[in-house]
């Protein structure tokens, strides 16, 4: 059993289970409310409760006061939820985010594609008014016999209504990206609820924008960076693209063609780990050493979007931080699997995004 | 008809109850108005930049401070009209309230002052609002703690007159030297030792234990102040985490100067807090967790993972923050074989534990305790047995910075004292670590002026260079001082428990 809580002023919906406490459920659907101590002492999560109830649990009496329980606030990391809630909480409302509607969708299989040994494209045709999304979002597949949706990013640009495409790379032994790599065929039907999350492109901001994308983290930028030439965007852009070896290195000749057609798109690759038989004399590193190397290691004044692996993000968020691009600059999905979530968090309060 | 006006959210109405009654100064110039936040070295390219980790506004912060105080005093008057000392596990936990007493809530009102200091000092008017704010909370956790213990101070000992002791007291200089090193310090570096290196890295280690082990021991007084402060120190910990971020961020210049200030107040904090463990292990007759877990759960894990973030800054973990980690196994047990020798001349009694307290210990602490500590506490119950409990005839040595007596040990020797000495002017500074030393030789200026007690006491100024002619001077009585087995505080709850028909030593 599960209710929804709708957390306001940014309108986005999430899941809670019966017996999980919303903090908690706020923080895995990647929505960040403030916190510190996690156990109903301190206050800082006080949260108000504009719709619907909640139970308090265990949160201190100090912490949250009598009056405050009647004027209707709550402890987020100590509520559970009696029944669907809409809270307001204290944080900044993004003047970028559409806010689209989520939907569920069937999209059938019109292309597949292997862009490298490990990733394949994937194509849905969704038929009618199509799906409307920001460039950077993605959408939770249902992959058949595997109970719970997986995330994919949507690669095309939301020009491309009735054909989205999906770049899948294979998780050894993961169920739904075996089932997507062996068992998948041409005329398939596959269901997903789309759009979600809140990675897209803050066109309001001024600065220059750098992406820093690895492997199957492709696919977001892809979108995204399509998006903003088709609009005819002006301001500089900059794609570090990583991958292990050549084979891996896909969509190459797309945005080597882009960077020529284009003055204002640069885009620089670096093989990690490069095959004796490449033929490759372009550098050899990671993405954000490559990033480093190019920006000559001082990133202030630009956005940054991070897309790919867990520990991609990470060496990234670090360099970035250490060329004095801070938390407020960086936009990043993180693209999680069971494993990484299965992995102790040792993170402190520090940062709300990272 | 005209529209009616929208209610502000809360970021509009903060906005313009704070820094929208800011201004430019123009008969002085901003520097003669805010003469202090610049000597330190920090460089703050654009103070609208700070961002305001909560957003109160005076209106609310009245309202629910009230609240908070109606509250907290229904339940002290409660405690109090139930004669609710008597559901305390035993006598000698009381010891850890006088410690409390006596050492940290002075630390409440120093902090009431030196964000006063602050409230006033920074050109930014988010940061003094929030300095402002914390101001009246410290003031306020002062007040409430103090009134909480003089119900204590009808029936115990050691709870009189309280200022004195803050201000004569030897051993008070351990706490007090600590704030005083900060307020003396400038703005940027009191509040990174005070918000950022006490309050959010090394709080946990304070508040949990001592709150929760107020609790599990019964005295409900001490756990209501204790969960009403709590309830303030969200915002003293994001001030504290706000501050070290918009520092890290204005400029790159400023990362050196914050690296030294971490490194000196953890090392700073961390010696204090031995105090508060040794409390904790000793002093709570119902145990609630050791030292060295305690130091495990909230260092080695939470504070680490907090160091593994700032690492993005260019921030490393604190100097020597390994040997604080060799030394979880030892410093409670030194520092309470140090007070258990000095204690006739404290305001607290001191005993050996029980046995089933000594068995805790070799399980929570494993050879070393059974080596090194454990046959001292039955040397000394073995002449205390013969009359002869013993005490040290004369007050110690301490160090010349964090002020405790020199019984710290070398990190990789526990059975070799450490004292290290600096020179400075001709004349000899001792030091009880590595951390204290360095602290020592990067302003050698600042703490060779430095006060401290023993020294002061044999040079006569403290009423005369004797430790009688001291206690006299201190107004302290040889009833509250010295053996807790045999003394007033002792006999009376034998008293107690014998009306009661429970005895003595039963948990409550
Ligand atoms: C927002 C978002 C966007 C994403 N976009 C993309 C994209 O565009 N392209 C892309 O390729 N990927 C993307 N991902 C990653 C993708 O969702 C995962 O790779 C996918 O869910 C893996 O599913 P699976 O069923 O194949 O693997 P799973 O069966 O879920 O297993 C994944 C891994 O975890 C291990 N594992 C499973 N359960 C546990 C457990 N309980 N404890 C420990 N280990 C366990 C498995 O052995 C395997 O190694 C995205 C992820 C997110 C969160
Ligand atoms: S995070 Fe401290 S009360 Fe919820
Ligand atoms: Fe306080
Ligand atoms: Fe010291």
């Amino acid at each position: 059993m599960s209710y929804q809580a709708t957390i306001e002023p940014l309108g986005e919906t999430i899941e809670v289970e019966d017996d999980q406490k919303l903090l908690d459920a706020a923080l895995r659907a990647g929505v960040w409310l403030p916190y510190a101590c996690n156990h109903g002492v301190c206050g800082t999560c006080k949260v108000d409760v504009l719709e619907g109830e909640v139970e308090h649990n265990e949160a201190s009496s100090f912490a949250l006061m009598d009056i405050e329980r009647d004027e209707g606030k709550t402890l987020a990391c100590c509520a559970t939820l009696v029944s669907d809630i809409v809270i307001e909480a204290d944080i900044e409302e993004e003047e970028d985010a559409q806010h689209l509607p989520v939907g569920d969708y069937t999209g059938k299989v019109v292309r597949i594609e292997d862009l490298t040994p490990t990733v394949k494209g994937i194509w849905l045709e969704v038929p009618g008014d199509g799906i409307e999304f920001q460039a950077g979002q993605y959408l939770n597949l249902n992959v058949p016999g595997v109970e719970i949706p997986r995330a994919f990013s949507l690669a095309n640009p939301p020009s491309e209504k009735n054909v989205i495409e999906l770049n899948v790379r294979h998780v050894p032994d993961g169920q739904a990206t075996t089932y997507l790599h062996e068992q998948l065929k041409m005329g398939d039907e596959l269901g997903f609820t789309a759009p979600l999350g809140r990675f897209f492109v803050r066109k309001s901001a001024p600065e220059p924008m750098i992406f820093l994308a690895g492997g199957s983290g492709l696919s977001s930028p892809k979108s995204m960076i399509l998006d903003l030439l088709e609009n005819g965007e002006e301001r500089a852009i900059t794609l570090v693209y990583g991958a292990r070896n050549q084979a891996e290195l896909y969509y190459f000749d797309l945005f080597s063609k882009l960077a020529r057609q284009h003055a204002n798109f640069h885009y620089l690759t670096a093989l990690s780990e490069p095959a004796d038989t490449d033929d490759w004399d372009g550098p050899r590193c990671f993405v954000h050493e490559l990033a480093e190397e190019h920006f000559g290691k001082r990133f202030e004044g630009h956005k940054a979007y991070l897309c790919g692996p867990p520990p991609m993000i990470d060496s990234s968020i670090t360099s970035l931080m250490r060329g004095r691009l801070f938390e407020e600059h960086i936009f990043m999905e993180n693209f999680f699997t069971a494993a990484d979530s299965a992995k102790p968090a040792r993170r402190s309060a520090l940062f709300k995004k990272f | 008809m005209a529209a009616k006006p929208r209610r502000l959210n809360l970021t509009q109405k903060y906005q313009l109850m704070t820094r929208g009654l800011d201004w430019e100064t123009t008969y002085q110039s901003m520097d003669d108005v805010f003469p202090y936040d610049k000597y330190e070295g920090i460089k703050i390219k654009d103070w609208d930049k700070w961002q305001d980790p909560f957003r109160l506004t005076m209106d609310a912060y009245w309202k629910y401070q009230a609240e908070k105080e109606r509250k907290l005093y229904a339940i002290l008057d409660g405690f109090a009209q139930n004669n609710s000392q008597l559901n305390i596990s035993d006598a000698r936990y009381m010891n850890a309230v006088k410690i409390w007493m006596q050492g940290v809530t002075p630390l409440e009102y120093a902090a009431f002052r030196g964000f006063a200091m602050l409230g006033r000092g920074f050109r930014g008017a988010g940061a003094r609002v929030a300095c402002q704010f914390q101001s009246i909370d410290e003031m306020r956790h002062y007040q409430t703690q103090m009134h909480a213990f003089s119900h204590y101070n009808k029936y115990f000992n050691g709870f009189r007159q309280f200022a004195r002791i803050r201000d004569r007291a030897w051993y008070l200089s351990i706490p007090k030297s600590y704030f005083e090193d900060a307020v003396t310090a400038g703005p940027f570096e009191l509040i990174t030792a005070i918000s950022f290196s006490f309050e959010y890295v090394l709080t946990n280690l304070l508040f949990m234990p001592f709150v929760s082990g107020a609790a599990y021991n019964g005295d409900m007084a001490t756990t209501t102040f204790g969960f009403s402060a709590q309830s303030d120190e969200s915002r003293h910990m994001t001030l504290g985490l706000e501050v070290i971020k918009f520092m890290l961020e204005q400029d790159e210049g400023n990362l050196p100067i914050v690296q030294q200030w971490l490194d000196k107040w953890f090392w700073r904090g961390y010696r204090l807090l031995g105090l508060v463990g040794t409390m904790m292990d000793y002093m709570l007759p119902k145990k609630v967790m050791s030292w060295r877990q305690a130091w495990e759960i909230y260092w080695e894990e939470s504070g680490m993972a907090l160091f593994n973030d700032l690492a993005r800054y260019g921030l490393r973990p604190p100097k020597y923050h390994e040997v604080a980690t060799k030394e979880k196994y030892r410093i409670t047990h030194e520092f309470w074989c140090t007070i258990y020798q000095f204690s006739h001349a404290t305001a607290l009694y001191t005993w050996i534990p029980t046995e089933e307290e000594l068995d805790w210990f070799s399980a929570e602490y494993g050879e070393l305790f059974d080596t090194v500590y454990r046959p001292r506490y039955e040397y000394w119950a073995e002449l205390d047995r013969k009359g002869e409990r013993f005490f040290q005839k004369r007050l110690p040595v301490v160090c010349n910075v964090c002020q405790i007596p020199i019984f710290h040990t070398m990190p990789d020797d526990p059975l070799m004292n450490c004292c290290l000495v600096s020179e400075y002017k001709g004349t000899k500074h001792q030091m009880c670590s590595q951390g204290c030393k360095d602290i020592f030789d990067h302003e050698p200026e600042k703490y060779c002026q430095a006060y401290i007690p023993p020294q002061q006491i044999y040079q006569g100024n403290c009423g005369g260079a004797t430790l009688e002619a001291y206690k006299e001077w201190l107004h302290i009585k040889d009833e509250e001082t010295g053996e807790y087995y045999g003394s007033e505080d002792h006999i009376m709850w034998e008293g107690w428990k014998a009306q009661s028909g429970k005895p003595a030593d039963a948990p409550a």
